[in-house]
């Protein structure tokens, strides 16, 4: 295959997929019940040339040979398909915001490590969610139109994430909604799913209207979309926002109270799509749409697309300290408050969208320490949490699936009995969601808390990599010692004049936003084994919608399962032992700017950390137990404790209900003036300026008497007139 | 009115056949708008066609060639064409409505106009009709009331 | 003749007078739905008014200096006229067919005095012969007994007749217009005496305009046959086609229309 040439596998990426989705659509009624394989093909094609991408991109980055390399070069290829759009003068050059350049949208495609990492997990979990949804969509009426919406979500995350452009970037956040907003609403004659779909829609306009200004101000600043520095037919050098050429300079990029703007609302789009306070409250109400839809676009990758974009753009955010702070803040408070809310849920799925929400928050607090040890540590989470979510997603569709379509918790029982495979598998995704070692969760919630760590205890935090057995290395004193001014300096570096948010960003902010961590790890161990010993310890109860045999999943299910479940074991341990994945995300073009990589630290494994964390999941984990191991789960066991606690976790933190009070009413409300404005006033006025011509007709109307004779008679005289006044002429 | 002011002076009875034709014309036209009866207005085209066959004639006359003549045969045929079909019509609009008016086929009026309807006609002077009596000879027929009284208007 | 009667009224004015006559009379003379003495005044008024419009525009008239031909012309053409007035302004329809056959009397002859013999000829043939006959057939089947209510009044009577007279006012003015050049009716008197005389023997062209004419030459009705199927034959075959289907055109729709209307004509009995 060596004869095709990278840039081509890139656009196959997307392309398979979108051909699957079409065939779908086209030989969806022909093929019925085998209506799945044009769509898996095609995922299994694309996932086959984005391994195939990751492993040329690895050779080329040398992953794994030099170990860890400070200096890590960015690696790029990017592939311009075709020009979409180009406005104005293209040979007018320039750098300064000057409103009359050209406009030139290129369809570009890149690669990079970063994209590599995740067109494999894109393609990978949904040719896995893909095979799943054999079994258990098997039957549905909508079955094609099902897999049509899957592939084309797998052509379109895949390219939000290849798009080398904002505005691609912006069109194709736009198709990811598109597909969710259809796949929630996939049984839209159920009007909960419809409902669902709806709230999920509006919501994520908010957030999409932040990415919207956002591309708008980066082309008022910046003057190009571009993320790749273009070359202009007289040979002008225009550096794309994320190009090499503005990379190498370390003041290039925008500060001040414009950059804050973008960033915050980029942290916008990201909270909208990524289900982050206090746009989350979409995510839970999606979990009415299919289970493997929730499992792919709700768990494994549409919603970390608001980390891809905080990690893409890392450059611009490294100028706002502020911004980034507050990236942090929301992701730990995002974090805690979803932990909170998930310890009282009953619902199966609604607990796991809830950790879901949780889980993306702790992604968010890493990607604002603004360290690359924070990005890496969020893509490393994004990875593994892709994995052990979709197992637990998927798990819990089996059980739903077996259940006769029952999800509450407290109905069921005992199920490890009925269903060993599922429950074995769901053991091991709750294993590594709760972050025991040596499962995936424990090394990247681990990595997680220490990029945290290392601000709020930036002396001690220097100290113990000092004391670190990190001998092998070629790390010295004066790396550790620029890690350790990092956060002040370089930040600063980028944009003298700072914006007022940036007084957050202070060591005791990092302080407490580390131990809110913590306590969310401690609430995630809870909450995910309360689920687990709700639903499969226990005696053994089964709900009368499950008929009288309630079995293990059809192999086309179980087999997703396991293979998620290996994954979600060793993954953790093997990319944290050799390190492979941070090395290769370093030399992603964002993380290569100087701000980001002047915090490199060498890889490391944090013992006190990792104790303390281990703790907090233990802890989790035997509260949860003995409230609930071996119960039955429908008796009140844990939540009589917390009292009046109880009702403001199982009512969400009342956001629905504020959010109504404050939005939705007064919207209503001017909505209800405007509509009788409307009808009354402009109504009323149309309306009086209707009846002039209906008088005037009711009198001219007398003419259409229907009687041919007149017609003519009106023919004769008016023929008559015009020959008069042509007589008239002639004569006078 | 310089229409006709280029042509060749007219040659002697052109102008007043030509006169005649423009007569017969308008008074067909005046038929055909004020009549109601279809067969009268059909009597009215006809004579609209007979006042242009004259100036058809009139003109061919002026200009020394067959032209008029031979549109004038032309005219004749499609008036015999346009006979057969429209009194095909005509009477397949009789066996509808059982009237020859024009006035009875309004459907295409205005929604909410109401059909014209003739006002209240006075009564007709009806003078019985005269006919000559002979004097008897031999016994006198039994006559059907019915089929004398359907001929007495005709 | 007669405009040596009135020699002192302007054309202008006698055109004025005559189409507000012609107006007039046929607005009195058309059905309005009066009463017997009434329509009677009315009607005797209207003829009367209708002599004084066809007088003037004889007044306006060209002459033609021999007194004989002028008498033809005259004769068949009052004929003509007088008969179509009468045919439009007839409450029978009966009447209105026996006084279009009169009409169709007067246009032969003047088609005649104008040099169409074979078509004066035809239109009695065709018309009178075929046509009218078959008007009477329909009259005969459709006619209902006495006077219906629509023949004794009529659509817009004034508006009608108005627009009649201004046409015909139109018309005459332009055809007035022509006699503005002198006539050239000096030339004409070897044409004249052999249309008086009824014979050809006398038919030698004696102007340019009559060279390319000669109607009044033994065998007209063979030139006119050879010019209709020389120059004219493919339109004669068109015209051929064109009867045979207006005669199949007929005989369908009243095929169709009798099963057609016949629920309908069940429907009007019934009440």
């Amino acid at each position: 295959m060596n004869d095709i040439s990278p840039s081509t596998l890139l656009a196959l990426v997307p392309l398979l997929p979108l051909v699957g989705a079409i065939l779908t659509v086209a030989l969806g009624r022909v093929l019925g019940s085998r209506a799945h394989l044009p769509a898996i093909a095609g995922i299994a094609a694309a996932f086959v040339v984005a391994v195939m991408l990751l492993s040329g991109m690895a050779r080329e980055v040398g992953v794994g040979s030099t170990g860890h390399d400070h200096a890590a070069k960015p690696v790029e290829m990017v592939t311009t398909l075709w020009q979409w759009a180009g406005i104005g003068d293209a040979a007018a050059p320039g750098d300064g915001n000057s409103a009359a350049k050209a406009f030139a949208i290129p369809v570009a495609l890149r690669l990079d490590p970063l994209t590599a990492t995740l067109l494999v997990i894109i393609t990978g979990v949904g040719l896995l969610v893909a095979i799943y949804s054999i079994g258990y969509m098997h039957g549905d009426p909508g079955y094609p139109r099902f897999f049509a919406l899957v592939s084309a979500f797998v052509f379109s995350m895949s390219m939000l994430v290849a798009a080398s452009n904002f505005l691609l970037v912006y069109v194709f956040w736009e198709a990811v909604g598109a597909c969710s907003y259809l796949l929630i609403g996939f049984w839209f004659t159920k009007p909960e799913a419809a409902k669902a779909a709806k709230k999920a829609f509006l919501v994520n306009r908010i957030g999409d209207f932040g990415l919207a200004v956002a591309t708008f101000l980066l082309w008022m600043t910046y003057g190009t979309l571009n993320f790749h520095d273009t070359t202009l037919a007289d040979g002008t050098l225009v550096p794309g926002i994320l190009g090499a050429t503005r990379l190498a300079d370390a003041s290039a990029y925008v500060g001040g109270a414009v950059g804050t703007a973008i960033c915050l609302l980029f942290l916008l789009a990201a909270c909208g799509k990524s289900a982050q306070l206090p746009l989350h409250v979409w995510l839970p109400d999606a979990m009415e749409g299919p289970t493997p839809a929730s499992s792919l676009i709700h768990a494994a990758t549409m919603v970390t697309a608001g980390i891809y974009l905080v990690a893409r753009t890392a450059p611009l955010f490294e100028a706002c300290p502020g911004a980034l702070t507050l990236v942090s803040i929301v992701g730990a408070t995002t974090a805690l408050v979803a932990a909170l809310i998930g310890t009282v849920q009953n619902d199966l799925k609604r607990v796991l969208a809830y950790s879901t929400i949780s889980q993306l928050g702790y992604m968010f607090a890493a990607l604002g320490t603004g360290t690359l040890l924070g990005f890496t540590a969020a893509i490393f989470h994004l990875v593994t949490h892709a994995f052990f979510k979709a197992l637990l997603f998927m798990g819990a569709g089996s059980v739903m699936h077996a259940m006769g379509g029952v999800i509450d918790m407290r109905r069921f029982g005992g199920l490890r009995r009925v269903m060993p495979i599922t429950a074995a598998t769901f053991l091991v995704g709750a294993l590594a969601l709760a972050g025991v070692a040596p499962f995936a969760g424990f090394f990247s919630k681990d990595e997680i808390l220490a990029s945290l760590h290392s601000r709020g205890w930036p002396d001690a935090h220097g100290e113990h990599h000092d004391a670190a057995p990190a001998g092998g290395h070629a790390a010295t004193g004066a790396t550790f010692h620029l890690a350790s001014v990092t956060p002040d300096a370089a930040q600063f570096a980028g944009g003298a004049r700072g914006s007022a948010l940036d007084a957050l960003n202070t060591p005791a902010t990092w302080r407490i936003l580390f131990w809110m961590s913590l306590v969310t790890a401690a609430l995630t161990a809870f909450y995910t084994f309360r689920a687990v010993f709700m639903t499969f310890t226990g005696p053994t109860r089964v709900p009368d919608e499950a008929g009288h045999h309630a079995h293990e999943s059809p192999p086309s299910m179980t087999i997703p399962l396991a293979i998620l479940a290996a994954l979600s074991a060793v993954s953790g341990w093997w990319l944290f032992s050799t390190h492979s994945l941070a090395s290769f995300l370093a030399s992603t073009p964002s993380f290569t700017a100087p701000a980001v990589a002047s915090t490199a630290t060498p890889p490391a494994f944090h013992w006190d950390l990792a104790i303390q964390g281990t703790l907090a999941a233990a802890i989790g984990i035997v509260v949860a137990a003995l409230g609930h191991l071996g119960r039955r789960s429908d008796g009140p066991q844990m939540e009589r404790f917390l009292g009046p606690l109880e009702t403001l976790f199982a009512n969400r933190f009342f956001f629905d209900q504020i959010y109504s009070a404050l939005i939705v009413k007064p919207l209503e409300m001017v909505a209800t003036l405007a509509a009788m404005i409307d009808r009354h006033l402009i109504d009323g006025l149309v309306d009086t300026i209707a009846r002039i011509p209906v008088a005037l007709g009711s009198v001219v109307r007398h003419l259409q008497s229907g009687l041919v004779q007149r017609y003519a008679l009106a023919g004769v005289i008016g023929t008559l007139l015009i020959v008069l006044a042509l007589v008239a002429r002639a004569m006078g | 009115m310089n229409l006709l002011a280029d042509v060749v002076a007219p040659a002697p009875l052109v102008l007043d056949g030509l006169v005649v034709g423009a007569i017969l014309f308008a008074l067909g036209l005046v038929g055909i708008l004020a009549r109601r009866n279809l067969i009268v207005m059909f009597l009215c085209a006809e004579l609209m066609l007979q006042g242009i066959s004259v100036s058809l004639v009139s003109w061919s006359r002026h200009h020394g060639d067959w032209g008029g003549h031979v549109l004038v045969i032309f005219v004749l045929t499609v008036a015999a064409c346009e006979a057969a079909v429209a009194l095909v019509f005509v009477l397949q609009a009789f066996a509808r409505t059982g009237r020859l008016d024009a006035a009875a086929w309004q459907s295409l009026r205005e929604s909410n106009l109401s059909r014209t309807i003739d006002r209240e006609l006075p009564a007709i002077d009806t003078v019985p009709p005269k006919f000559p009596k002979l004097t008897p000879a031999g016994v006198e027929p039994a006559a059907d009331e019915d089929a004398l009284l359907e001929r007495e208007h005709v | 003749m007669i405009a040596s009667i009135l020699p002192s009224i302007s054309p202008g004015t006698l055109l004025a007078g005559g189409i507000t006559a012609t107006a007039a009379s046929l607005w009195l003379l058309l059905p309005s739905g009066r009463s017997g003495a009434a329509d009677r005044t009315a009607r005797w008024l209207g003829w009367l008014l209708g002599i004084v419009a066809l007088a003037s525009f004889l007044a306006t008239g060209h002459r033609l200096g021999s007194v004989g031909e002028e008498a033809v012309f005259l004769t068949v053409a009052l004929v003509a006229v007088i008969s179509g007035a009468a045919t439009v302004v007839s409450r029978s329809p009966v009447y209105a067919a026996i006084w279009f056959a009169m009409a169709l009397a007067g246009v032969a002859g003047v088609l005649l005095v104008l040099g169409g013999q074979f078509l004066g000829v035809a239109t009695i043939v065709v018309y009178a012969g075929a046509i009218l006959v078959m008007f009477l057939f329909v009259l005969m089947l459709a006619q209902p007994a006495g006077l219906a209510p629509y023949d004794r009044v009529s659509n817009e009577p004034l508006l009608a007749a108005v627009a009649g007279a201004v046409l015909l006012g139109i018309l005459s003015l332009s055809i007035g217009r022509l006699t503005a050049e002198p006539p050239s009716c000096c030339l004409m008197s070897g044409t004249k005496a052999a249309l008086l005389a009824g014979s050809g023997s006398a038919a030698e062209p004696t102007s340019a305009a009559e060279a390319g004419i000669d109607m009044l030459a033994d065998n007209h009705v063979a030139r006119l046959g050879g010019e209709l199927f020389g120059r004219h034959l493919l339109a004669v075959e068109v015209a051929g086609v064109l009867l045979l289907v207006a005669l199949i055109g007929s005989i369908a729709i009243v095929s169709r229309g009798a099963a057609d209307a016949a629920p309908a004509a069940a429907r009007r009995v019934a009440p």
